[in-house]
């Protein structure tokens, strides 16, 4: 069984340039939620309040899809790389983007006319939005991910042979890290333990190239589409509501509706390629087949079972909503007794090639399962 | 005529700046609502006399009076005015804020009480290593500028304070050293996660612990003319209570209780431990849940305070929701007497949330006992007779990209009521 194909993006005429005003801010929150739901509401506050006063002062940013920017356009993509914990402990100082893009344009002498997300997803996605607002350009309504992995070079760039680095990563203590590599794996291993050194998070640049290469190479319209996943979520409404109108815009399907009876941690050894733990959540449906699901998470949800069979999959996006609140869970709020739906939404479809699923698919997480689209 | 108490109870006060309610609880038996004289504002001797009188006429022996005076404390931020205190706001990070977006609260209500803000270099990460040494000579500019100031309250949070608290302490020294009686509030008395949120529940705490004091010895010199030997309790934002003299030194721990004492007052009444509650707002409908006999609570906003916090609340979502298949009941005795019910009945209760590196399932257990512990500890702090506390919630989850190990610990304890320990001499610390 594999999720439903996704609605292309750019439905909404999205192909047509568009802006990011301010009070487009909590949508942009709560669409990156959807694409993320790893991600907390710790700093749910200072980070909208920052960025809606970023664009209240310089204006809109521009939201550019790469057909409407020349194709000479130079580019760089920016995300926070580290936790969403670490930031909401340690706020940026407020120039950590702008300098990140400042020290590759420096290195490669050139002046970045346009940045775009890594990953349109989780606290990420300000990264872009913050920096276009400093700089003065254009965001490129293209991304790397069209959700998050755990891994840099886990993007459609890698995939079309674009390489991350040069890359710059800027601390909130004011320090930075050049990382120049040989292959792209190896400049996430470099990262990691300078990433925990500057404080557990910090702003990367990354992925210097041209809007040219960005048409090919990454993937379109993920930004206007979270957006408008954000806007569907603010409008809210029961559960029920709420899914489909989601469903018109992400193509997610419900696995099953239950009840949270088990949260399991460190019920098996650390796999050291990939940041956190093992841990699982288990769902026992309430009606139908009165299914037991059982949610294999990393930092984001990367398999569901039900009664032991693999229904869903990474790169599927599997989000968790919480039925009595009529919002999606995050998955750091969850407890037993929790009455969630739980929601799989397809990836973009690049992600489903046998390349990319050896990547990112369930392998790639130590279960040794097939993805249920490929059985 | 026999007038000797035929039973024991427990009461709930609620004061707010409109007025006062009140009710009377005995086990097995509705509750009584206490009549109260209109023009009572929020003076707590009307209601403890009418509390006493209700009491002595249903031969009921008063054990514990639970107050909430999260309403005066939360009007006394929202609405300004000389009840709270101007503070200092000291942040303790690597580097100052290149924004002035982020060098503030993003809340204004807040950012109102912070007369002036200062910024020493320093900080820990969320794991408790050190980001960069706490910068001497900045921090001696800060105590000349309190002192010069004549600042009397001052709030400070530092990065990574829940794991290694030295910053905060050593800024605390300091200018406890440079401005002797300085009333100090510092993030890591709350713990929690988000600088953000432990900054402003520091300052609002700082804020109101003037305040707080002078509400804490108007209800002991109100209990003593009319409550004599009863013990009082302050009703907590998570569905607890807490010790007067705690609620004196931490009223943020007190903000939001009205709406978990209603929850839980609406459980009482209804005789169940697990449903969803309806509450009539003037915005809208809300719901909460109760579960096990708690009331379900998260770390975030107050209504109207337009920032996230450290102290857990009622977790409130706007109505309608799905039919989530659990009893519902939507109060019909009115909030402010359901809500006295709910702090009748309340007990008290700790709450730890906090974030660690653990190594192996060995390693988990030992630190998970150390957080027990320690949240068992508050908890009797709080007021649970000894060797009750028990943890009545606990979470250990994985942070998401973080180094292998790093798990987020939420503790929750509860205790039953420690009366014994009447009369509560309230401590000051400065």
């Amino acid at each position: 069984m594999r999720a439903a194909r996704a609605p292309a993006p750019g439905r909404d005429g999205s192909d047509a340039v568009q802006t990011i005003r301010a009070e487009d801010v909590t949508a942009l929150y709560e669409g990156a939620k959807f694409y993320s739901p790893a991600v907390g509401d710790a700093n749910r506050t200072w980070l909208t309040s920052w960025t809606s006063q970023l664009l209240d002062r310089n204006g809109p940013v521009v939201l550019a899809p790469p057909d409407a920017l020349p194709p000479a356009t130079t580019a760089i993509s920016l995300c926070i790389i580290g936790s969403g914990f670490a930031l909401a402990d340690l706020p940026p100082a407020g120039d950590e983007f702008a300098l990140a893009v400042e020290r590759v344009a420096r290195l490669q002498r050139v002046r970045f006319e346009a940045v775009y997300p890594l990953a349109a997803a989780t606290v990420s996605a300000f990264a872009p939005v913050v920096a276009a607002s400093q700089l003065g350009v254009p965001l490129v309504d293209a991304d790397g991910m069209g959700r998050t992995y755990a891994l840099i070079h886990h993007t459609s760039m890698h995939l079309a042979g674009v390489s991350p680095t040069p890359l710059v990563v800027q601390g909130p203590t004011g320090e930075s890290v050049l990382v120049e590599v040989l292959t792209a794996p190896r400049a996430d291993r470099v990262l990691r333990a300078n990433v925990d050194t500057l404080g557990g998070w910090a702003a990367l640049a990354a992925y210097p190239t041209t809007v040219g290469t960005l048409r090919r190479a990454a993937l379109p319209g993920t930004m206007s589409r979270l957006l408008e996943v954000g806007r569907v979520l603010l409008a809210g409404g029961d559960a029920d509501g709420l899914e489909q109108r989601l469903a018109l815009v992400t193509g997610c399907r419900r696995i099953g509706r239950g009840r949270i009876t088990g949260l399991e941690h460190l019920s098996r050894p650390t796999d050291v390629t990939i940041p956190t733990h093992p841990s699982s959540v288990v769902v026992d449906e309430l009606s139908g087949r009165q299914r037991q699901l059982r949610l294999e998470l990393r930092s984001e949800v990367v398999a569901v079972l039900a009664d032991g069979e693999l229904v869903a999959a990474a790169p599927d996006v599997v989000n968790l909503v919480d039925v009595s609140r009529g919002e999606l869970a995050t998955l750091d709020s969850l407890e037993p007794g929790d009455l969630v739906d739980v929601l799989v939404s397809p990836a973009g479809a690049l992600w489903y090639s046998p390349e990319a699923l050896a990547m990112v698919g369930p392998h790639s997480h130590g279960i040794t399962l097939e993805h249920p689209g490929r059985r | 005529m026999d007038t000797r108490p035929r039973s024991t109870g427990s009461a709930g006060v609620l004061l707010t700046p409109h007025g006062t309610a009140a009710a009377l609880v005995v086990d097995g038996r509705p509750p009584v609502p206490v009549v109260l004289p209109h023009d009572g504002g929020s003076d707590p001797d009307g209601a403890f006399r009418a509390v006493a009188a209700v009491a002595a006429a249903e031969r009921v022996r008063l054990e514990v009076v639970t107050v909430d005076l999260s309403g005066l404390l939360l009007d006394a931020v929202l609405h300004g005015g000389p009840s709270t205190s101007p503070t200092v706001a000291v942040r303790v990070v690597p580097r100052a804020s290149t924004d002035p977006a982020l060098e503030r609260s993003p809340a204004a209500a807040v950012e109102r009480l912070v007369v002036q803000r200062f910024t020493v270099a320093g900080g820990h990460d969320l794991l408790g290593h050190e980001l960069c040494p706490l910068d001497l000579s900045q921090l001696g500019l800060v105590c000349e500028a309190v002192r010069r100031g004549g600042f009397r309250h001052l709030a400070v949070a530092a990065a990574g304070s829940p794991a290694r608290p030295d910053h905060e302490r050593a800024v605390a020294n300091a200018v406890q050293a440079a401005v002797p009686g300085c009333d100090i509030t510092a993030g890591s008395e709350f713990g929690g996660q988000g600088l953000a949120a432990r900054e402003a529940t520091a300052v609002l705490n700082c804020s109101l612990r003037p305040l707080a004091r002078t509400l804490v010895d108007g209800l002991e010199a109100a209990a003593a003319r009319s409550l004599p030997g009863v013990a009082l309790r302050v009703a907590r934002g998570d569905g607890g209570h807490l010790l007067l003299a705690r609620a004196a030194e931490l009223p943020a721990a007190a903000l939001g209780a009205t709406d978990a004492m209603e929850l839980r007052g609406a459980a009482h009444l209804a005789g169940q431990d697990d449903l969803r509650v309806v509450l009539r707002r003037p915005a809208g409908a809300v719901c909460g849940h109760v579960r096990r006999g708690l009331v379900v609570v998260r770390t975030g906003q107050l209504p109207g305070l337009g920032t996230e916090l450290v102290v857990p609340t009622a977790a409130l979502a706007p109505m309608p929701a799905a039919d989530v298949g659990a009893e519902e009941v939507a109060p019909d005795r009115g909030a402010e007497l359901t809500a006295c019910v709910g702090a009748a009945t309340s007990r008290p209760t700790s709450w730890l949330d906090e974030v660690a590196l653990i190594d192996s399932t060995a390693e988990l257990e030992r630190v998970r006992d150390e957080v027990e512990q320690r949240a068992t500890a508050m908890a009797t702090a709080n007021g649970a007779r000894p060797g009750t506390a028990h943890v009545v919630d606990l979470s250990v989850v994985a942070v998401p990209y973080s180094p292998s190990g790093t798990v987020r610990i939420r503790v929750r304890v509860v205790g039953e009521r420690d009366i014994a320990a009447r009369p509560e001499p309230v401590r000051r610390a400065s």
